[in-house]
């Protein structure tokens, strides 16, 4: 098992990487000045809420319509399933698609991920540490392309605005959508994925210390 | 001093906490962690000239991308274009405050910011003039690094382009090509900046 700073006393500072001899279990960054604990403070706290509220969001993002679409005059409101389907009737299966997995598969993949690295810090898996660090950099590293539908929505609301003849107008659904996007990054931000590593350790540690108790027990009975 | 040297000989991944010994690297490579595998750090080449040079187009670009329309439509003899400034108006106009303050932040304020400390930093660094306040705008980079999202918005013009040239007339216009220099910019500069070497300059010059 190889050594942990924690274990050394030591912590590592989250904004320029410094290794600091910790006195405190929060302290200055001798380097940068940053306030900092050994691990992120209620971590799993933080990074629970951020995604409940996530999936809070969820909900209405996909109840309320996105935009509306005004031709001659005629509202025609779709949510992100009826748009993904108007460009399916439409032939543009590429970009149904593309939104498709940007605006539905990945938020919920995210917020499925960060439960299951949540669980994954406290229970024992059947994920291997390696895959779990994998699976926390695809929820870090797909954060932000969760907010294409809105910036598409966004361009095409500004572009297509030709009086009576057609436009079109961002919708509520948006709003809850980039509310969701944001609470996901937050939630990415909030865990730490050290707890993952130290989560091993001591299931490593326990597993071990049961086996040397249920030795010592069998002895005890020989007797 | 046995604690001063193990902090500065040794450094911890940020990932899985391992403790390892700080990796002497050459220009251009980078240290990863033995035990999960995560990236260090690494080591640039030319990284501050590079970065300076990276960060002013970037921000001489920003003018033209943000201001400059982007695409627009032509139907029935009504034209109309748009830059990503007026995204941002029509959506204040239509009283979606939440979604225009999220595009604004992710778009101009925030990877405007980015380049600025950057430049700023960089700048300071070549002409030797570290001050403390460095510090408090660098630790503020790796912030604005989450949250900048101008490749997100240009993939999300492509898709409107795709969108909208079967609607209707389209026209490319001046501001996408800004768009696509000014992304290209705010990319490469996460290739030339070396943070790791920049914390390492300034530790050096504010302990002396
Ligand atoms: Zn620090
Ligand atoms: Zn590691």
């Amino acid at each position: 098992m190889s050594n942990k700073a924690l274990a050394a006393g030591l912590g590592s500072c989250p904004k320029c990487h410094k290794l600091n001899v910790m006195h405190a279990s929060r302290q200055v960054c001798s380097r940068c000045l940053t306030l900092f604990s050994a691990r992120k403070p209620k971590s799993i706290e933080y990074t629970l809420a951020w995604t409940i509220a996530a999936l809070v969001m969820f909900i209405p993002a996909n109840i309320y319509p996105m935009m509306v679409f005004y031709t001659f005059g005629k509202p025609e409101a779709s949510t992100i399933l009826e748009g993904i389907a108007i460009f399916i009737q439409m032939g543009m299966l590429p970009v149904a698609v593309i939104i498709f997995i940007a605006s539905f598969v990945v938020p919920l993949g995210k917020i499925i991920g960060l439960f299951t690295l949540m669980y994954n810090t406290k229970r024992k898996t059947q994920l291997t540490l390696k895959q779990q660090g994998q699976l926390y950099h695809i929820v870090e590293f797909l954060g932000p392309w969760s907010m294409l539908d809105v910036f598409v929505v966004t361009v095409m609301a500004a572009v297509v605005n030709l009086g009576f003849l057609s436009s079109i107008e961002p919708a509520v659904g948006i709003t809850y959508f980039t509310l969701m996007v944001v609470f996901t990054i937050f939630a990415a931000e909030s865990f730490d994925p050290r707890l993952l590593w130290d989560n091993h350790q001591k299931h490593n540690h326990q597993s071990l210390s049961e086996k040397t108790y249920k030795n010592t027990d069998v002895l005890h009975h020989d007797k | 001093m046995k604690n001063h040297s193990v902090v500065n000989n040794m450094i911890a991944c940020h990932q899985c906490d391992s403790l390892l010994p700080m990796p002497y690297l050459l220009e251009g490579q980078n240290a990863l962690c033995g035990c999960c595998g995560a990236m260090l750090f690494s080591k640039k080449k030319d990284a501050i000239n590079r970065t300076i040079a990276v960060a002013i187009a970037g921000l001489l670009l920003f003018f033209p991308a943000t201001l400059l329309p982007i695409i627009g439509i032509g139907a029935a003899g009504l034209y109309n274009d748009a830059s990503l400034v007026d995204c941002i108006t029509l959506l204040i106009d239509s009283r979606n405050y939440v979604l225009a303050f999220a595009v604004f932040m992710f778009t101009i304020a925030i990877p405007v910011v980015r380049l600025i400390t950057a430049l700023y930093i960089t700048w300071c660094i070549k002409f030797q003039q570290i001050k403390p306040s460095l510090l408090v705008f660098f630790r503020s980079y790796h912030v604005l690094d989450t949250w900048t999202m101008l490749h997100v918005f240009f993939l999300g013009v492509i898709v409107s382009m795709y969108k909208l040239s079967s609607l209707a007339d389209m026209t490319i216009d001046g501001g996408l090509f800004s768009l696509i220099l000014l992304l290209l910019c705010s990319t490469l500069m996460s290739v030339t900046i070396d943070q790791h070497s920049i914390w390492h300059e300034l530790e050096k010059s504010l302990e002396q």
